[in-house]
């Protein structure tokens, strides 16, 4: 059985008049990998999963090859027992495998892992690109297995959404939300990072961009393999707050960002629920903001109640304080955590808002956003980021954020600096 | 009869009775009183296995009763399941598991609305009150105390000890220690101290040969081990080595027959507040703190008491105490009047004893009803009102006096008490 320890890394003390508490939730699983399952196997049929694979005409011949064979690879990868199904999505969506006397979901085996392999090998590119129509046939197929919890989608994608419009395409993610989670992949520069990034961000998954039809084996190997490892699905973090503080907002910091807020469903006027998706084992931070009204020196306050609950039973849970001090020494600390991850989300913010604005051909906001992310990602330390920012921008100096716009920028650089943006590094304790 | 009240050592032990006999673990920190096989406080959430092994061995007298500690300041207790022949009858330590808060009203004080849950109300978020935040005493009608955290301080570091027999004036032991802030846990050290002090002024002071003076150096011997008690109970206090060892302050007033006894360590302080307005007010001892030695060199009250070392404190009880312990002692007949012992979260805001006898009979004045407790409460009002910002101790024993103005300066100490210093 998985188990969830919680803990919280803050300072709890705040000013004379102070307000704001700020605290990073550190979630981890240990024991929640579908391979250590207390029989050591994987319950089949517990899990299932669909491949989204863009058939459209631009992904031309070679296109829909390699998408092919990542397709294989992801059933390669795909433990025995667990029902699949593969989807070709073009301007419209259609199952290519089970065949339709088979039902719309089939458990894997080398029979039918075989047979999946050859219904790949018919793909052909033809026609537009809707994926709203090919997350709605998948949300049909995962509701034809109701007491599956683990339903997970891999879709690949590689040019514009067309065909629908923006709206038709949102409602379809949002039907789909809370029914599966969807990893996203774009190959190529023809699709959208903020298009694709919108269907990842709601369904609990990544995005990610695969530079050449070539990789695209890899990444989908090592995509279906994160997720079989996940054991344990359905949960969600609660978080409570005192009667009389306004909850900012709740967003996950690590391993990527994703802000949470808006997510709420609420559980009772003080408690409201966000949904985590499936768990290996692994860790994850939440940054949990609260404003409370200030109380007198001296006085203590529970600012937060944050639980982590699998199935609607809390199995961790973390405290967030609050203690009004006249010792500057303690108030004036900020936790390592908070600062870090804080840094890093404006870092996330000020590179995507820059991206936005250079497309939009505003050049003077997105030399200003783009340069305080060199900043940023400079005083952090973050290499990683400063070596994509370098693609995109020549640094004149990272201390003060001085650059400028680099002529010919190639526009997988942008997206893959995008895409990365929301990755965070751990904050180490 | 020469020699210091001993603790009973030539007396049998009693034996409790085996169902009490691991009657209680008082908390180390807010002194409520908790099952013995508690391992956190009831009240305050504090780890009591740490503190007991803190105490180490052998541990300090422990608060348990009245009576037993006149039987015996170690009392001994039975092996569980052996019943002792001295069980019947029995009518010493009070299993305080009685007093203690058992069942908790889990109701939270702040809203009313929700329940403690995890330490916290599930509604608005506020801890129950720390029971160490605000302490009230009342062991008989005419002594009483408060000890009260205060309006800026983040915990309670004062601690006090009272205790008195029945009829007004017949025996009364009045003790303050105020933790020093700088130093670790000086919240147990004070508790700690002013409990171990109080075991040992609760046994009767030797008469001797009859005469005051007899009495007055076997009371003077009775606080210096007192002080002495104390000091060890703060030692052992300290779980292990810290750079700043816990230290605490010390004042203590012994009512015995109308015949007062008061000695001081630090800057807490023990006045007499005639009622008599020919009999002058003043505070008995003096403080060791550096605003006294400014005083002693010429410098006026006010500005040595408002000066920037002015709460720095020469002498303390602690690991790191000088070597010379011995309390400023003072001995008088009391008049009608009111016996003070507080800490300088009051005086701070009220030093001179002719004003402060004025504030507590214009407090007094206020009350519907007038005792001991009611009045403390007064005072520590008007310190918070003032802004509280230390943690505010008053302790006071209302005496009927013998009609004598008679006073005596110890001669316990080697050098003469100096002037009042608020004469």
């Amino acid at each position: 059985m998985a188990d969830f320890t919680a803990d919280v890394f803050q300072n709890e003390f705040l000013p004379d008049g102070g307000t704001d508490v700020h605290a990073i939730v550190r979630v981890t699983s240990t024991g929640a990998s579908a391979g250590t399952t207390s029989a050591g196997l994987p319950d089949p049929g517990s899990a299932a999963e669909v491949i989204l694979i863009d058939t459209s005409g631009s992904m031309g011949r070679r296109g829909v090859q390699a998408a092919g064979e990542a397709a294989k690879a992801a059933l390669a990868e795909m433990v025995d027992g667990t029902l699949f199904s593969i989807v070709s999505g073009n301007g419209t969506a259609q199952i290519v495998y089970p065949y339709s006397h088979q039902g719309a979901l089939v458990p894997m085996s080398a029979h039918t892992r075989g047979e999946a392999n050859r219904a790949i090998d018919g793909l052909r590119a033809n026609g537009g690109t809707a994926m709203g129509t090919w997350l709605t046939l998948a949300r049909q197929i995962f509701e034809t297995v109701p007491h599956v919890t683990k339903r997970h989608a891999i879709l690949l994608t590689d040019g514009v959404n067309e065909g629908e419009t923006p709206r038709s395409l949102q409602a379809a993610v949002q039907s789909c939300v809370g029914a599966f989670q969807c990893d996203c992949r774009g190959v190529g520069d023809q699709w959208r990072v903020d298009e694709v990034r919108g269907i990842a961000s709601a369904l609990l998954g990544t995005v990610d961009l695969i530079p050449a039809p070539e990789e695209m084996a890899a990444e989908f190997e090592a995509m279906m393999r994160a997720s079989m490892s996940r054991g344990v699905a359905n949960s969600e973090l609660r978080v409570w707050v005192p009667q009389g503080a306004e909850l900012l907002f709740v967003k996950q910091v690590s391993p990527t960002l994703e802000d949470l807020t808006s997510r709420r469903t609420v559980l009772n006027p003080l408690t409201g629920a966000y949904p985590t998706g499936a768990w290996s084992d692994e860790s994850r931070d939440y940054h949990v903001a609260v404003r409370l009204p200030a109380r007198t020196l001296g006085q203590e306050q529970l600012a937060a109640r944050v639980q982590f609950s699998l199935g609607g039973d809390p199995v961790a849970q973390a405290l967030v304080k609050a203690k009004w001090s006249n010792d500057d020494s303690l108030t004036t600390r900020i936790d390592p955590a908070v600062a870090a991850y804080t840094g890093q989300a404006e870092l996330a913010t000020v590179i995507q808002e820059g991206l936005a604005a250079k497309a939009a051909g505003q050049d003077d906001v997105a030399t200003a956003k783009l340069g305080r992310a060199v900043q940023l990602a400079d005083a952090t330390g973050n290499d990683d980021m400063t070596t994509r920012l370098k693609k995109v921008v020549e640094i004149d100096d990272a201390d003060t954020g001085t650059v400028r716009l680099k002529k010919g920028a190639s526009k997988i650089d942008e997206m893959s600096l995008d895409t990365a943006s929301t990755k965070t590094s751990r904050v180490r304790r | 009869m020469t020699d210091i009240p001993t603790t009973g050592a030539s007396q049998p032990a009693p034996v409790l009775p085996a169902t009490e006999s691991i009657a209680s673990r008082d908390c180390p920190v807010c002194g409520t009183a908790n099952a013995a096989e508690s391992t956190f406080c009831e009240a305050c959430g504090a780890d009591l296995v740490v503190a007991v092994r803190a105490s180490g061995e052998p541990q300090p007298p422990a608060d348990v009763s009245d009576d037993t500690l006149l039987a015996s300041a170690t009392p001994q207790t039975a092996p569980a399941g052996e019943e002792s022949p001295l069980d019947v009858g029995w009518t010493g330590a009070v299993p305080s598991s009685a007093v203690g808060p058992v069942t908790e009203d889990l109701t939270c004080h702040a809203c009313g609305e929700g329940r403690i849950v995890d330490g916290y109300c599930d509604h608005c978020g506020t801890p129950p009150p720390n029971p160490r935040d605000h302490l009230v005493e009342s062991p008989t009608a005419w002594v009483g105390g408060v000890c009260d955290i205060g309006k800026r301080h983040a915990r309670n570091e004062d601690a006090m000890s009272l205790s008195a027999t029945e009829a007004p004036g017949s025996r009364a032991v009045l003790v303050v220690c105020d933790g020093v802030s700088m130093a670790t846990d000086s919240h147990i050290a004070s508790l700690a101290a002013a409990k171990a002090a109080r075991s040992v002024l609760d046994q009767p002071f030797p008469k001797g040969v009859g005469t005051p003076d007899a009495w007055a150096a076997g009371a003077g011997r009775a606080l210096t081990n007192a002080v002495a008690r104390a000091n060890e109970a703060v030692a052992v206090s300290v779980v292990e080595d810290v750079p700043n060892p816990p230290s605490c302050t010390f004042a203590a007033a012994v009512v015995e027959d109308d015949v007062i006894v008061a000695g001081n360590v630090g800057d807490s302080r023990v006045y007499w507040l005639p009622d008599g307005v020919g009999e002058p007010a003043r505070q008995l001892g003096r403080d060791d703190s550096f605003a006294q030695e400014q005083m002693a060199a010429g410098v006026p009250r006010l500005e040595a008491e408002t000066g920037p070392h002015a709460h720095s404190i020469t002498r303390w009880l602690g690991k790191d105490a000088p070597p010379d312990l011995t309390p400023h002692l003072t001995t008088l007949t009391a008049t009608p009047g009111w016996l003070m012992v507080c800490s300088d979260g009051l005086w701070n805001y009220c030093s001179d004893a002719e004003a402060l006898r004025a504030l507590l009979h214009d407090a007094a004045g206020r009350l519907d009803e007038v005792t001991p407790t009611t009045v403390a409460q007064a005072l520590v009002d008007f310190a918070n009102g003032q802004g509280g910002r230390d943690n505010i101790t008053v302790a006071l024993a209302r005496l009927a006096g013998r009609g004598s103005t008679t006073t005596t300066e110890a001669t316990a100490t080697a050098p003469l008490e100096g002037d009042p210093t608020d004469g």
